[in-house]
C-alpha cells in the first residue's frame, strides 16, 4: 500500500505547556486514554486543560463525574487556574453527574446513560473522572474491565477523544488488564524527597505518537500543569552541522591561545578559585558578541542582575543599553523548590525569546546550590541535556565554575569529572599568579577541544 | 445574615419571569416552586441530585430563618419542595395585573438563599451560565438593581 493511502492520525493540542512535545506533538485524535496516578497528582487538572483546549461549541466536550470529589466543589477550585474560562460552560463543556446511576444501578446503566448523552451531544471530547470510584466491591473489576472495554469501542465509533482518570498506586500499573484496552496511558506521580515535592510524569503507552520516553518533570501552577520534557523540546529540531568559526574573546593574546577563540557552538567551563576572573572573561564573551550583533544570555544565580551589570559597568562593559535594546538578557534565577527541568527551561526560553547564540552560566556551583536537595541528583543529567540541545542549535556556552585556589594545573580538570563531562567540551583554568595576589591571574588552556 | 440585594434581585428575575411564563400558557403553578424545580434539574445534571439537595437544605434552613412563613416547608426525599402549598397560594391570573406576578417574599428570600450557595461555591460567571442555560429566555443581565431594575 502507498504512503498515500495510510490513515492520517490529526494530533489534538493537550493543552498543557509542553505536554505536547512529550506526546509527539499532541494527543491522537479519537484514541481512548487513561490518566493514572495518586490523590493530588494533578490528573483532573490535566484532563480539564485537554477540555478547555479542544471543546467547541460544535463539538462539545461531556466531562462525566462519578462518585468522589463533588462537582461544585471540583469546579470551584478548577476555576482558579487561568486556562479555565467560564464563558465555555455549558455549550462547549459539559459537566454530567452520573453518581446516582452508580449508587443506584450497575455499570451497564452508567454506559447506557454515557451513550444516551454522547448521542445527543456529539463531543468531540469525553471525560470520565473517576473511572475507578465506579467499581464497589472486589469482583467488579471483571465488570469494570467489560465495561471499560464497550465504552471504548462505542466512543471511537463516535469519534470522540476519551479520558478516564483512575486513582492507581505504581504496583497496580504492571500487568492490570484494564490498561491494555487504552490507547493511552499517563502517569502522573509526585514524591517528597527531603522537603519537596517532586512531581513526574511518565507516558507509558501511546499507540501511534512517538512519545519522549521517560520520566518528565511538571509543576501546578495557576496556569494549570505544565511539563517540562526530558529533551526540553528541542529533540525534534535538526542539529547543526559542527562550526569551525571561532568566537573572539576580544583579548588578542588569550584568542591566540584558543587558536583564535571558542569554536561556534562549543560548550566550555571557565575553572578557576574565587577573584580569578572567570565573570568578567564571561561577561567580556558575552558584550563582544552584542557588539557583533549577536544576542546573548546570562544566567546568574550568585548574585542580582542589577549588581552584575553594575560591575561590568565598573569594567567598562556596558550591559544596560543591549538589554533595553533585547539583545541581552540577565535571568536572575533563584529556583529553590523548582526543578532543574524547570530552571533549565527558563534558560531556553530566553535563549529562544531574543535568539541569543551564546550563553554564560555563572556559576555551576550556584545553579546546583539554588535546586532544592531533591532535584541535586538529577543535576549533572539535566544539564548534560540542555548544553547538548543548545549547543546542537548552534548556541555557544560558557559556564563558570569555582575550583580551589591550590588545585595542581594538571590535575584540576579531574577534580571537576562531573561538570566537564556535562560541559563534553572544553575547559579554560584561571589561576591566581601568586596567592596572595589574586588580581593577577594566569591563564591555562586545558582539554580545549579542537 | 440576610440575603443581599443583588441575589434577591436574581431570585425576584426568575420568579416574575416564570410567574410570566405560568400566565401565558395558563399554569397555576406557584412560581417559586417552578423556579426551584428549574434549578434542582440543571444543578442534578450537573453536580447530582445528593449535591443540590446538601444546597437546597442549606438554603431553607437559612431561608427558614429570615422568613418564618415557610416553616411548614420541607424538603422531600427526592429533593423536591413539600409545604410550599399551603404558604404561598398560586398564581391567580384572573387577580393578578399585567407585569405583576408577585412569589411572596418567603419564596423570594429561598431562590434568594439558593442562589446565594451557588454564587459562593461556583462565582458568578459560572452561576450565571448555568442559569442562562435553564432560563435561555430571561434578560438576567438586567435584573441587578444596579443595572436599573427597581428593587
Amino acid at each position: 500500500m502507498s504512503t498515500q493511502k495510510k490513515v492520517k492520525i490529526n494530533k489534538l493540542p493537550t493543552g498543557v505547556p509542553g505536554l505536547d512535545e512529550i506526546v509527539g506533538g499532541g494527543l491522537p485524535e479519537f484514541s481512548f486514554n487513561i490518566i493514572a496516578g495518586a490523590p493530588g497528582s494533578g490528573k483532573t487538572t490535566l484532563a480539564h486543560q485537554f477540555v478547555f483546549a479542544n471543546a467547541s461549541p460544535e463539538r462539545p466536550a461531556l466531562y462525566f463525574t462519578v462518585l468522589g470529589e463533588s462537582a461544585i466543589k471540583m469546579l470551584r477550585y478548577q476555576q482558579q487556574y487561568t486556562f479555565f474560562d467560564p464563558a465555555k460552560l455549558p455549550d462547549s463543556i459539559r459537566f454530567i453527574n452520573l453518581s446516582q446511576v452508580v449508587l443506584a444501578k450497575d455499570l451497564g446503566a452508567v454506559l447506557e446513560e454515557i451513550t444516551k448523552e454522547v448521542e445527543k451531544a456529539n463531543p468531540a471530547v469525553v471525560v470520565v473522572d473517576s473511572f475507578r470510584t465506579m467499581v464497589r466491591n472486589p469482583q467488579s473489576e471483571m465488570d469494570l474491565q467489560s465495561f471499560i472495554q464497550r465504552l471504548a469501542l462505542f466512543l471511537a465509533s463516535w469519534q470522540a477523544t476519551t479520558f478516564l482518570i483512575g486513582e492507581y498506586a505504581e504496583e497496580e500499573l504492571r500487568d492490570n488488564p484494564i490498561f491494555t484496552v487504552a490507547d493511552g496511558l499517563l502517569w502522573l506521580r509526585q514524591t517528597a524527597e527531603r522537603n519537596s515535592i517532586v512531581r513526574k510524569l511518565q507516558i507509558i503507552k501511546l499507540r501511534g505518537q512517538d512519545s519522549v520516553p521517560g520520566l518528565h518533570t511538571f509543576r501546578i501552577t495557576d496556569a494549570g500543569v505544565q511539563a517540562f520534557s526530558r529533551t526540553f523540546g528541542l529533540t525534534a529540531r535538526k542539529r547543526n552541522p559542527p562550526s569551525n568559526r571561532r568566537l573572539s574573546f576580544g583579548i588578542p593574546e588569550f584568542d591566540k591561545m584558543l587558536d583564535g577563540g571558542v569554536r561556534e557552538g562549543d560548550s566550555v567551563l571557565i575553572a578557576g578559585s574565587s577573584g580569578t576572573g572567570k565573570s568578567v572573561l564571561a561577561t567580556q564573551f558575552i558584550a563582544v558578541g552584542i557588539c557583533q550583533g549577536v544576542p546573548g544570555i546570562i544566567a546568574v544565580f550568585e548574585e542580582r542582575p542589577e549588581a552584575y551589570a553594575e560591575r561590568a559597568t565598573s569594567l567598562g562593559l556596558d550591559l544596560e543599553t543591549p538589554q533595553k535594546d533585547g539583545k541581552l538578557t540577565i535571568l536572575y534565577l533563584r529556583p529553590l523548590d523548582l526543578s532543574v527541568d524547570e530552571t533549565m527551561q527558563s534558560i531556553l526560553d530566553a535563549v529562544q525569546k531574543i535568539g541569543a547564540k551564546r550563553l554564560v552560566i555563572d556559576s555551576l556551583a550556584g545553579f546546583e546550590m539554588a535546586l532544592s536537595p531533591g532535584f541535586r541528583a538529577d543535576f549533572r543529567e539535566s544539564l548534560y541535556r540542555m548544553i547538548f540541545a543548545l549547543t546542537g542549535i548552534g548556541v555557544t556556552i560558557l559556564s563558570t565554575v569555582e575550583v580551589d585556589a591550590v588545585l595542581s594545573l594538571l590535575h584540576f580538570p579531574f577534580k571537576l569529572v562531573p561538570r566537564i563531562q556535562a560541559s563534553d567540551a572544553g575547559c579554560i583554568g584561571l589561576l591566581p599568579r601568586n596567592l596572595q595576589n589574586v588580581a593577577e591571574t594566569v591563564i591555562v588552556k586545558s582539554a580545549h577541544r579542537g | 445574615m440576610a440575603t443581599s440585594p443583588k441575589t434577591r434581585d436574581l431570585a425576584r428575575c426568575l420568579l416574575d419571569f416564570e410567574a410570566a411564563s405560568a400566565k401565558s400558557s395558563g399554569s397555576t403553578e406557584s412560581a417559586t416552586l417552578s423556579v426551584y424545580e428549574k434549578l434542582r434539574q440543571s444543578l442534578s445534571v450537573f453536580a447530582g441530585e445528593a449535591a443540590f439537595e446538601s444546597l437546597a437544605f442549606r438554603a431553607l434552613t437559612q431561608a427558614k430563618s429570615e422568613a418564618p412563613g415557610l416553616w411548614a416547608v420541607q424538603l422531600a426525599e427526592d429533593g423536591s419542595l413539600q409545604g410550599l402549598g399551603e404558604f404561598e397560594p398560586p398564581i391567580d391570573i384572573d387577580k393578578d395585573l399585567a407585569g405583576k406576578f408577585p412569589a411572596g417574599e418567603g419564596g423570594t428570600i429561598l431562590i434568594a438563599r439558593l442562589l446565594g450557595l451557588l454564587l459562593i461555591f461556583l462565582g458568578e460567571a459560572l452561576t450565571l451560565s448555568l442559569l442562562r442555560n435553564a432560563w435561555p429566555g430571561a434578560a438576567l443581565d438586567n435584573c441587578n438593581s444596579e443595572n436599573g431594575r427597581k428593587a
